[in-house]
């Protein structure tokens, strides 16, 4: 191309893409300016077409008073526990009590990929199953007012009975572990325990026993290391919450529940006491010790497949694991739990407390064109044959209360179920990370670098407090407490 | 003599010639040689290290989960076409890439039309407003697209173009232009007054002059961008997750890859994973043998610079 | 000529100025303008003035990226022109030359088809390819082959803080090179094989054939390619997002700018995104001000 000759006197507009980049540059800021008034004008834009919800007749049938010819979009997170349960029994089930109303279904490995392009286009879907590693920040949903305050549908009759109220026909503690700052949000559905996961074939074949204290666990590492299976690993490429969770689950054994209620409210200090410490520091040895090769670059599939193929012995998992494997588990396998053995002699709780949530999160969008038809799509999830089918299908108990009656369990959810009755009144709970995402951020990264080597104990609460002190300076973020 | 001897290598292009060969001095040949040899090792190993990961996608396409997690140097222990199946059924990676021809195809047509044009005007016109156009255009380049995924998804949506394929061509057009119309503009520059000139006196219009003189002089230029386009297009992942979410019996194949490799993780298909890859690399590599000669051949028209 | 002149203009440009000035430039200047609110992507917009700018400031997620930034702005365009000119050197002069014409190695027009793929494959497929080749136990591509040739332990490629950023730009050497392969060729050819020829009666060796004759004769076209590759460099968004554990992980060790943008979009920080991408835009600015002006001036001709 060096066809034309260059020289600047002989070529009166010559211009070198220097300038060219400077000038556009100059364009750039010169146009600002003009700009906030016209995005103003984008903004009511926007705001136009947030519809007013529209209601319907209030009946017995209809306690929320949800229009009946008005459609109500569905979105599934087709994770671990797929989406069958939600086309093959509650979307039938409410399709039957609203004949008229149609029921769009819709399913997704990547909710926020999915739902927020809807969200910000105003066409927002009714009611969403927002989990998975994808998910949306309920935090700032939340802050934001785009999600419908459920207080009306836990004050509604409930169907099975009428003459109780939703919120009286669920596991104690469901309405609270959704509720934000006193108001409930969002519905956790499914009845979640967590625990460190093993095969109880490959123990009884070798005659290992799930250990209670300290000294019994890193025995029974050694002798599992001296088979050549790996003791101990988590997924540290996308899954090492399932660690840190083990790790404050021991810090509350060591030093009661209030210890998490602390760190939820980004109390000062909160994760820099002994407790936090002492349990991060076990779990380190753990680490540097029992490790299964490589754990930190897999992810959680990986992981879960070594444990499959005998592998591995003990994961950190919530009971979704058993379901979410079931295609590559072998015959025998038996999934079962056990909880974080006890550190110290003088731990405030027994070995048998847990951590146990209701999990998975659904939520209606309020600036919906139908809030009222999501809230009655719950209404009916929270039946009784809405709990049964969804345990049927996926082998997860929910929170509707005496749903699972007359089911078998499979040997994992019997296992957690076991041991969540063993826990009796020591069941605990922690919420920091829906509510502040970048804490949970801090802490998976923070965790990584403790069970891999790289950092100490100390230097994992501080930097892990150091990010809980910024958020709660931060004003742009907003504050939840329980 | 050994240089003779290497002289009639296959790959040279007939062995007969090497006799009319004049012969040179022998020490700079020997070292010819040399590098040639030590060459050859090099280019090998480069060679295997891209053909070796792919070759390896493709057997892992006939395993099942347990030989893709074992050593990765097994080969399948029969080839499992159910794994292709699933990829096709299941995973859609054939409407998919259908789709994504259709985009790239009409959106790098509408961006050599329009960039050429502006190029054209730019490059040989001179009006007031020339030298802002052109800058504007080309501090596009610059600008990391990803930044304007917001506000770019309200202005598509304010045209009712979510969701379509009229939207998704429309945007790759108008990312492309800045890059395709700053060596457009260049190339226009670079082509002789003397045919334009010539072309003026014998009456044609300004519209004759660019399609039927201009236009067929700038085919080498035209040629290699176009290629840009299709290859950068083609890869172009961003734009389609945010204009296409709602649509998935529109996505291209980006998405259906992406798609296909988070759900791998949570139902642990990596055979169908794998299969799929393999299904939406093959029809790439096959067009580039048919095509590598044109493609070679507009990058060596000496246009890209 | 001059008849019908202004509408000619007009014509040719209205299409691709509107398109480009609706679907491109509003859109970005939007940007720049919500860099100074607090949004959440759905409702209210509160002007927040510089906080953003600020916050940025005094992230160290945002000083991490601007390191890795230079490191990629360096190491990649090296590495690949370094490998490209080497390979398109072999490929075009390091054959022996014959009938008074240097030519390729045996084989180069395979190596070219070969070189060039990695080129069509999209960001998602490089993403599950690599994450198998760098896989840190025996069923990974690298590793399975140095642990039965007696590794004792596997190398973390994307664990491991100092290898993992090396590790991505090899991923990105790996697909560029073949690119460039071809564009120096196309360079190398339109060198007049006379000179080459001269050389090699004066006695000139390959290698300083290739100092004293193709490198500078090339150097236009590898300024090209320094351009080119600067741009690429900036954008490494989509490869760390797909390949780097723990978005730009191991602790913030891959992290680049496009990445900082994507994590606060992904928290709903519509304003941090923007200001994030504002700093983006202008060093991209300022590398494509800096680079450009070594190269030659533009010219009207007519």
């Amino acid at each position: 191309m060096s066809v034309t000759p260059e020289s600047p006197s002989q070529q009166p507009n010559a211009l070198s893409r220097r300038t060219v980049l400077q000038r556009a540059a100059v364009a750039g800021l010169v146009a600002t300016p003009a700009v906030g008034f016209l995005a103003a004008c984008a903004d009511s834009g926007s705001d136009d077409e947030t519809s007013t919800p529209n209601s319907g007749a209030t009946s017995a049938a209809n306690p929320l008073g949800a229009p009946e010819d008005q459609p109500i979009n569905v979105v599934i997170f087709n994770g671990g526990y797929g989406d069958k349960y939600a086309t093959d029994v509650h979307e039938p089930m409410y399709k039957k009590a609203h004949p008229k109303s149609e029921v769009k279904h819709q399913s997704s490995q990547a909710i926020s990929t999915l739902v927020q392009p809807l969200i910000a286009g105003g066409n927002a879907p009714e009611f969403v199953n927002n989990s998975g590693e994808k998910s949306l920040d309920f935090g700032a949903l939340v802050a934001d007012g785009q999600l419908q305050d459920l207080t009306a549908l836990f004050d509604a009759p409930s169907v099975d009975d009428p003459s109780k109220k939703v919120r009286d026909t669920l596991v104690p503690g469901t309405v609270d572990t959704g509720s934000f700052n006193g108001k409930p949000y969002v519905l956790y559905y499914v009845s979640t325990v967590f625990g460190i996961w093993y095969s109880g074939k490959l123990f009884t074949d070798n005659g290992w026993a799930p250990a209670k204290t300290w000294s019994e666990f890193t025995a029974l590492c050694d002798k599992i290391k001296a088979k050549g299976i790996a003791p101990y690993a988590y997924a540290g490429a996308n899954a090492a919450y399932y660690q840190w969770n083990i790790i404050l689950t021991s810090a509350a054994k060591i030093g009661g529940a209030d210890i998490l209620k602390n760190i939820d409210n980004l109390e000062d200090g909160a994760w820099k006491v002994d407790a936090v410490k002492q349990a991060a520091e076990a779990w380190a040895e753990i680490g540097a010790k029992y490790n299964l090769q490589g754990a930190e670059g897999l992810k959680h599939t990986d992981v879960q497949l070594k444990q499959n193929q005998y592998q591995l012995a003990m994961y950190p998992s919530g009971d979704w694991i058993e379901n979410e494997q079931k295609k590559d588990t072998p015959e025998g396998f038996k999934y079962q739990m056990l909880t974080t053995p006890s550190i110290t002699g003088s731990d405030k709780l027994k070995s048998t407390a847990l951590r146990a949530t209701a999990g998975e999160g659904y939520m209606v969008l309020a600036k919906s064109k139908n809030p009222k038809g999501g809230m009655e799509y719950m209404r009916q999830m929270l039946s009784k044959a809405g709990g049964k089918g969804f345990t049927e299908v996926v082998k997860a108990p929910t929170v509707v209360l005496g749903s699972t009656d007359g089911l078998t369990f499979t040997p994992g959810t019997q296992s957690s179920q076991d041991a969540l009755k063993a826990a009796g009144s020591e069941v605990f709970n922690l919420f920091f990370d829906g509510w502040y995402k970048d804490l949970d951020k801090e802490a998976r990264t923070a965790t990584n670098e403790l069970m891999f080597g790289r950092i100490k104990a100390d230097a994992f609460v501080e930097r892990i407090q150091k990010k809980a002190d910024e958020i709660k300076k931060d004003s742009s973020i907003t504050k939840f407490k329980r | 003599m050994t240089a003779i001897i290497g002289r009639d290598a296959p790959g040279q292009r007939s062995g007969g010639q090497g006799a009319r060969v004049v012969p040179k001095s022998e020490r700079p040949r020997r070292k010819l040689n040399l590098a040639g040899g030590i060459g050859h090792v090099f280019l090998a190993i480069w060679a295997l290290m891209i053909i070796i990961p792919l070759l390896w996608v493709f057997l892992a396409s006939f395993k099942n989960t347990t030989e893709i997690f074992s050593s990765p140097w097994t080969v399948p222990d029969h080839l499992r076409w159910e794994n292709w199946g699933r990829a096709w059924t299941k995973a859609h990676v054939g409407t998919y890439v259908l789709n994504s021809v259709l985009v790239v195809t009409l959106a790098t047509f509408g961006t050599m039309l329009l960039s050429s044009m502006a190029a054209y005007v730019l490059a040989r016109y001179k009006f007031v407003g020339n030298r802002i156009i052109y800058f504007l255009f080309v501090a596009g380049i610059a600008f990391p697209p990803f930044l304007a995924v917001v506000p770019l998804f309200f202005q598509v949506k304010q045209l009712g173009l979510l969701n379509t394929y009229t939207g998704l061509i429309i945007v790759y057009i108008a990312y492309s232009l800045p890059f395709t119309i700053f060596f457009l503009t260049s190339f226009f520059r670079s082509l002789p007054n003397s045919v334009a000139e010539a072309a003026t006196i014998d009456g044609a219009s300004h519209t004759r002059l660019f399609f039927s003189v201009m236009l067929p002089m700038a085919k080498p230029g035209l040629i290699s961008l176009t290629i840009f386009n299709l290859i950068g297009q083609w890869g172009q992942f961003l734009l389609p997750l945010v204009l296409m979410a709602g649509a998935r019996d529109k996505w291209v194949l980006t998405q259906g890859i992406q798609e296909i490799s988070t759900s791998a993780g949570y139902e642990a298909d990596w055979a169908g994973l794998f299969a799929a890859l393999t299904i939406s690399i093959l029809p790439m590599i096959v067009m580039y043998m048919i095509f590598q000669r044109q493609i070679q051949a507009g990058l060596t028209a000496g246009a890209v610079k | 000529m001059r008849h019908g002149r202004v509408p000619f203009i007009l014509g040719f440009l209205v299409a691709p100025v509107t398109l480009y000035s609706y679907f491109v430039l509003w859109p970005y200047v939007q940007t720049i303008n919500l860099s100074f609110y607090q949004w959440r992507g759905f409702t209210k917009k509160r002007w927040v003035g510089l906080e953003n700018y600020d916050r940025m400031l005094h992230a160290d997620r945002f000083w991490q990226a601007l390191e890795h930034h230079a490191v990629i702005l360096v190491l990649l365009p090296l590495a690949t022109i370094a490998f490209a000119l080497f390979f398109a050197f072999l490929l075009n002069v390091g054959g022996k030359g014959r009938g008074g014409k240097t030519a390729g190695v045996w084989g180069s027009s395979f190596y070219r088809v070969v070189f060039f793929l990695p080129q069509v494959l999209a960001v998602p497929v490089i993403g599950v390819l690599f994450a198998t080749v760098y896989r840190p136990n025996e069923s990974g591509l690298i590793n399975g082959v140095l642990l039965k040739a007696g590794l004792d332990k596997p190398i973390g490629f994307l664990i491991e803080k100092n290898l993992a950023l090396p590790a991505l730009i090899a991923v990105l050497v790996w697909q560029a090179v073949g690119f460039y392969v071809v564009l120096f060729s196309a360079g190398m050819a339109n060198i007049p094989a006379e000179i080459y020829e001269a050389a090699e009666l004066d006695g000139a060796s390959k290698v300083s054939l290739f100092f004293r004759v193709t490198l500078p004769l090339l150097w236009d076209t590898i300024q090209t390619a320094w351009v080119y590759l600067g741009i690429l460099a900036f954008d490494a968004f989509a490869i760390v997002s797909v390949l780097a554990q723990d978005n730009g992980g191991p602790d913030g060790a891959t992290t680049v700018l496009g990445l900082e943008i994507y994590n606060n979009m992904q928290q709903n920080r519509y304003g941090d995104a923007a200001t994030y991408g504002v700093a983006l835009c202008l060093l991209s600015l300022v590398f494509a001000a800096f680079t450009l002006r070594l190269t030659r001036r533009e010219s009207y001709e007519y």
